[in-house]
C-alpha cells in the first residue's frame, strides 16, 4: 500500500521544507508528494515562510562580481535537459518491445512467467493480487534493458478507470538509491513515482499516460531525479 | 515565464533567474557555507540543477522562488555532506544558533515593513522552537543529528520544528 492510500505525512512536512528528514523519510515523503496535491499545497506554504525568514536572515555579502557572467556563460549553446539524448536512445531500445498490448484475460500467462523464474509461491502470488483487481484494460509487458538485473521483471497495467500503475519485480536498490518510474513524452521524460522497494511491487504513475508514450524503469538517487541519471532496466512503449 | 524559457535552452532567462534571486541565493548560501568561494562554487551548481531540472517545475506546486530556495539549500547540504570538512561543520553549528543573526540582513533586498514583520514573527517563536529551526534551516542539520548533538529526545525535536514552523507559517503566510 502506498503512502497516499495510507496516510498523509502531515507531520512531516515542516521538517521535508526545512531539509530536515532523514534520507528514508524524505523519499517518502517527496513519492507521496508526486501524486498529493494537499500536501504540496501545505508545503508550499511552509517554504514561503522560510523563504521570507531566508531573505531577512541571509547574510550581507556581495556577490561575485562576474558569477552572473559565469552562470549565463556555461549554459549558453547547451541543450536544456541532457535526458534528450538518454530518450532518444531509449527510443531505439524500446522499438521492438516484447510482447506489447496483452489482454487482461492473459495476465495469468505474466503471472506464471514471473514465478517461473525462481521466486517464491508468495511473491508469485503477490503480483497476482496486484493484477487481479484489473476488471477491464490493458497490460504491456516493459522488456529488460541491457543492464537489467537479473530476473528483472516489470509489467505496465492500464486499468478502464483509475492511474496506470506499473507491477515491478526487482531486487532492492542499493543504499541511497531509488527505483523511478517515467513516462516519455516524444523527447521529454517526466518522472512518475519512486519506490524503494525490492521483490514484487507497484508503482503507480503519477504522471499522464497516452498512447504512444515509453515507459521505462531507472535507478535513481535515492529522492528521486527530475531527469533521468542512468540508462533504463525495464522500458516499454504504449 | 522564466522557467518554460530555461527549460527550453534559453541561458539568458537563466540570468534573469539570477537577477531576481541571486542576491538572497548568494547570501543564504554564505550563511550556510564556511566561505565565499564554497557559496560561490555551490551557487554555480544550484543555477545548474535549476537549468536541469526546468522542464519539471511545476507551476501550481509552488514558487518559482521556493523552488530555487530549495534547489540551493539542498546543494548546500548535499557540499556539507560530501566536501565540508567536519570542523567547518562544527563552526556552523555554533554559529547557526539565531535564525535572524543581528546585523547580518541585507536591506536592499527587502523592505523595511516586510523586514520587521518576519523579525516580530521569528522573536515571537519560544527559544527551543527558534533554535531547532535555526540548526535545522542555516546549519542543515536532520532532526536526528540536531536530537544526537543537542542530546534531545528525537520526538521532543521533531514537536519542536513542527511547532515553530507551524507558527512561522500562520505569521508569515496565513496573515498575509
Amino acid at each position: 500500500m502506498s503512502m497516499t492510500e495510507e496516510r498523509h505525512p502531515t507531520e512531516d512536512l515542516a521538517a521535508y521544507a526545512l531539509g530536515a528528514l532523514d534520507e528514508s523519510e524524505a523519499t517518502a515523503v517527496a513519492s507521496h508528494l508526486e501524486t498529493c496535491d494537499r500536501c504540496a499545497r501545505d508545503l508550499a506554504q511552509f517554504e514561503d515562510a522560510l523563504y521570507e525568514a531566508a531573505v531577512v536572515g541571509a547574510a550581507r555579502a556581495e556577490t561575485p562580481r562576474d558569477l552572473r557572467r559565469r552562470i549565463v556563460l556555461r549554459h549558453r549553446g547547451a541543450r536544456a535537459v541532457r535526458a534528450t539524448d538518454w530518450s532518444a536512445r531509449l527510443r531505439e531500445w524500446v522499438a521492438r518491445p516484447v510482447p506489447l498490448a496483452i489482454p487482461v484475460a492473459l495476465a495469468a500467462l505474466l503471472v506464471i512467467s514471473f514465478a517461473a523464474v525462481g521466486t517464491a509461491r508468495r511473491e508469485a502470488d503477490t503480483y497476482a493480487q496486484a493484477l487481479a483487481g484489473v476488471a477491464d484494460g490493458r497490460i504491456v509487458a516493459l522488456a529488460p534493458q541491457k543492464n537489467a538485473p537479473a530476473e528483472a521483471r516489470g509489467a505496465l497495467v492500464i486499468p478502464r478507470t483509475g492511474d496506470p500503475y506499473l507491477v515491478l519485480k526487482l531486487s532492492g536498490p542499493p543504499t541511497g538509491k531509488t527505483w523511478e518510474a517515467w513516462v516519455i513524452k516524444g523527447q521529454r521524460p517526466i518522472a512518475a513515482g519512486l519506490s524503494g522497494s525490492g521483490g514484487i511491487f507497484t508503482i503507480v504513475l503519477s504522471a499522464p499516460l497516452d498512447a504512444g508514450d515509453v515507459v521505462a524503469v531507472t535507478l535513481e538517487p535515492s529522492a528521486g531525479s527530475s531527469a533521468p541519471t542512468s540508462d533504463p532496466v525495464l522500458a516499454g512503449s504504449t | 515565464m522564466l522557467v518554460e524559457r530555461i527549460a527550453r535552452g534559453d541561458a539568458e532567462a537563466l540570468g534573469e533567474l539570477y537577477d531576481r534571486y541571486g542576491r538572497v541565493a548568494f547570501g543564504m548560501l554564505y550563511r550556510m557555507l564556511p566561505g565565499p568561494e564554497a557559496a560561490e562554487e555551490v551557487a554555480q551548481d544550484a543555477f545548474h540543477a535549476v537549468w536541469r531540472r526546468a522542464g519539471s517545475f511545476r507551476p501550481e506546486r509552488g514558487a518559482v522562488r521556493t523552488w530555487l530556495l530549495a534547489i540551493c539549500r539542498n546543494a548546500a547540504i548535499d557540499w556539507r555532506r560530501t566536501r565540508g570538512k567536519r570542523n567547518e561543520r562544527e563552526v556552523s553549528m555554533d554559529s547557526a544558533g539565531e535564525l535572524l543573526a543581528e546585523g547580518k540582513v541585507d536591506e536592499r533586498v527587502l523592505d523595511a515593513l516586510a523586514a520587521e514583520r518576519v523579525r516580530k514573527a521569528v522573536a515571537e517563536l519560544p527559544a527551543e522552537q527558534r533554535d531547532v529551526l535555526s540548526l535545522a534551516f542555516w546549519g542543515g542539520y536532520s532532526q536526528s543529528e540536531i536530537a544526537a548533538r543537542t542530546n534531545t529526545p528525537l520526538g521532543t525535536v521533531k514537536s519542536r520544528v513542527r511547532l515553530g514552523m507551524t507558527k512561522l507559517r500562520q505569521r508569515l503566510v496565513d496573515e498575509r
